[in-house]
């Protein structure tokens, strides 16, 4: 068991590619943090440095305190699992799951008493003497699960271990790995790209992106209270709707009401306890900012109450315990530089409704808001107002 | 082509058994089509095989037991064989060639060695393997005259050898039967190292690097790594660089013998293959060297047959 900790830790290729930059983590003893990002974001490059197979270019990692940034990795006693689980083609399951025991110098029954438990553990206990190409893609996970758990180590890496396996057999084994955890209660590190496999996974879950965090908190947290407009397009499926949007003080001049966030013909007045707790309002009054609407937080106006905009509707899709309504807000919506194709470019916004709503396409819709719910991010910055 | 038919025969068969008498039939009048549309392609292949290899060994076989000075030819019978087997001369060089084998771990093992060295990328690898490479690139009778000189009795070797005070020890290595051989084999195992290299090299190039990884986690040095992982991995490769360098020493060596020896002092450096050569050439006996030819050939054969199995795969155990 073991805390792993990084300190400004940066990773620069001879070639010129930062790859991770000046990051900062802790993760506890017997946590599993999730690392999550678009692919190419230095997820792979960070996890492989904590391993000892890629040098720290500046920084410190270290564990249980002790810096090992110049540590082989044979001696850190960390147990990896690759995304191509990396099994060792020439050799059995038994085998390939007691490799790393020999060499530690365990003694003969120990290691056939630890394989028969990993065996186990993962149901591999028929397949033991057979090679690794005649297993199917689910079992050769399990293998590269087991070969790191009969070691017994001070750490878990996992680089998206389930990102080759079809969708039904991912979900299974994503609640598989999450127990086991949990029931060796192994300090983890778990790399993936896939946003639900982070929030179902992780106590905690770090968010990055070109190779710097964006984000270290709980689930609900980034998903409540996403600290910058990459967070909050990131996190969260279909996306927060975001859209250009002005912050205007309320009523007539003089006036002393709330502010009104405005875009297109739409204006929506914000809570007075929402603007109570962030003074930070008073900053952007006559602003631009951009506004985030989680899907959920648009209903049938027929059926929830709340501040009402009327919106065209595009689209409606029936997806059993929901329907996803699509309108046009009139304006444009808010276009990251790297989602210039996403369905937000359409000047549209997703609502998660209610399946007994009869909004129909074509027709124009009074959608409810939850006001109390809205996300505001600088332009310039990308960060949260509400920080 | 038949190999391909023949797959393809087993794995629809049990389709076919459950499929009952109707299509039974149909499946079997298929396949005698195909057998003899396989047949029928497989022709000319066939023709080819006997022209250019059956009826020249036929010859061989033919010539090897006659009297033959290249004009006429006198049957003599298969008792040319069993007086061969009783020929001293014979026995000396079967056992030259037998010697020579002993150079085949050498020719493996220091190629596997720099192919690792290579292999972790040191500085100037790229150079390096150039340079290992480049006696491969030579013509054998330019390695001849360069070992020839290398050994010589005022050669580089006896110079270097008296330059670090050595010069007691210093022989014309190419003088003495024994030395003479040690020579030709370390001549051998030099020229063979290129190939040998640059085929372990891209074996090692095949390999999925995050094994080595997961295997440098999983606690082992890196010469464990080599042992246990990337040799085990090159299994295919070894087989056939192994049957390369058996072949190159029975049959690839006559321009470096010819070059460096001529075969001496007496037979020390003489095999089977320059042999052949002597008996043709020197003595134009032509009867005497086919008989040679085909003992060559009956040794190589054999060799052929024993990697062949070595290199069948295991019943699913391989990889
Ligand atoms: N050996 C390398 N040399 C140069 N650039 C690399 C190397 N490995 C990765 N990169 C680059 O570093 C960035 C991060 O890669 P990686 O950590 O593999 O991303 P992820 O795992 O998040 O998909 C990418 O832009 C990638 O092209
Ligand atoms: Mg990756």
């Amino acid at each position: 068991m073991a805390q792993i900790e990084l300190e400004s830790v940066t990773k620069e290729f001879p070639d010129g590619t930062t790859a991770v930059s000046s990051l900062d983590l802790a993760v506890g003893d017997g946590e599993l943090l999730v690392l999550v990002g678009p692919s190419g974001c230095g997820k792979t490059t960070a996890l492989r440095m904590v391993a000892g197979l890629e040098d720290v270019t500046s920084g410190t990692i270290s564990i249980d305190g002790r810096p090992v940034n110049d540590v082989e990795p044979r001696h850190r006693d960390i147990a990896m699992v690759f995304q191509s689980y990396a099994l060792y083609p020439h050799l059995s399951v038994y085998d390939n799951m007691a490799f790393s025991l020999k060499y530690r110098r365990a003694a003969k029954a120990e290691i056939r008493q630890r394989v028969a438990e990993a065996a186990r553990i993962l149901e591999l206990e028929p397949y033991l003497q057979r090679k690794p190409r005649q297993l199917s893609g689910g079992q050769r996970q399990r293998v590269a699960m087991g070969r790191a758990i009969v070691r017994q180590p001070r750490a878990f890496l996992m680089d998206e271990p389930l990102s080759n396996l079809d969708a039904k057999l991912r979900v299974q084994m994503r609640a598989e790995i999450a127990q086991l955890q949990r029931s060796l209660g192994t300090t983890t590190i778990y790399v993936t790209h896939d946003q639900t496999e982070a929030m179902t996974l992780g106590t905690r879950v770090a968010v990055i992106s070109g190779g710097v965090l964006q984000q270290v908190a709980a689930p609900q947290e980034l998903y409540r209270r996403p600290a910058n407009l990459f967070v909050a397009g990131f996190i969260g499926s279909p996306p927060m709707n975001l859209i250009d949007a002005r912050l205007e003080r309320g009523g007539a001049a003089g006036d002393d009401a709330g502010p009104v966030v405005v875009f297109g013909p739409h204006r929506l007045a914000i809570p007075p306890e929402v603007v109570a707790a962030h003074p930070a309002f008073e900053r952007y009054l006559g602003e631009a900012i951009v506004l985030g609407i989680r899907p959920e937080h648009l209903h049938d106006a027929a059926i929830a109450g709340g501040p009402v905009i009327k919106l065209p509707v595009r689209l409606r899709e029936e997806l059993g315990s929901e329907v996803q309504v699509h309108g046009a807000i009139g304006t444009a919506a808010h276009v990251s530089a790297d989602a210039a194709d996403d369905l937000r470019s359409l000047a549209t916004i997703v609502a998660r409704m209610d399946p007994r709503t009869k909004i129909a396409e074509g027709e124009t819709a009074e959608i409810a808001v939850d006001t109390a719910e809205l996300q505001f991010f600088d332009p310039a910055s990308g960060d949260s107002i509400l920080a | 082509m038949s190999l391909t038919e023949a797959k393809t025969a087993t794995a629809i068969r049990p389709a076919v058994r459950r499929r009952g008498r109707s299509g039974r039939a149909a499946h079997s009048r298929l396949s005698r089509r195909r057998r003899r549309a396989g047949i029928l392609l497989s022709l000319p292949a066939l023709a080819l095989v006997v022209a250019l290899i059956g009826i020249p060994v036929g010859q061989a076989v033919y010539y090897s037991m006659t009297q033959w000075n290249g004009i006429t030819a006198t049957w003599i019978g298969p008792s040319v064989y069993t007086a061969l087997f009783k020929d001293p001369i014979f026995w000396r060089v079967v056992e030259n060639n037998a010697l020579l084998l002993l150079a085949v771990p050498f020719a493996i093992g220091i190629p596997l060695v720099i192919a690792a060295l290579l292999n972790e990328h040191v500085r100037g690898w790229r150079f390096f393997r150039s340079v290992y490479f480049l006696p491969t690139a030579i013509s054998w009778v330019v390695i001849g005259m360069f070992a020839q000189r290398f050994f010589a009795a005022t050669g580089v070797l006896n110079n270097l050898l008296s330059h670090v005070g050595f010069g007691a020890s210093a022989t014309d290595m190419l003088a003495g039967e024994h030395s003479a051989l040690v020579a030709l084999a370390i001549t051998f195992i030099w020229s063979m190292v290129g190939t040998n290299t640059i085929i372990f090299l891209t074996g090692m190039a095949t390999l999925d690097p995050t094994l080595t990884e997961a295997a440098r986690v999983d606690g082992l040095s890196r010469t464990q790594i080599f042992f246990r992982v990337t040799l085990p991995l090159l299994t295919r490769f070894i087989q056939f660089s192994f049957v390369i360098t058996v072949i190159s020493a029975f049959s690839a060596l006559f321009s470096l013998i010819f070059v460096m020896t001529s075969g001496g002092p007496g037979f020390g450096t003489t095999t089977l293959e320059f042999f052949i050569y002597q008996a043709g050439f020197q003595q134009v006996q032509f009867g005497t060297a086919a008989l040679y030819g085909v003992v060559l050939f009956v040794i190589m054969a054999i060799a052929g047959l024993v990697q062949l199995r070595l290199i069948k795969p295991d019943d699913g155990g391989g990889w």
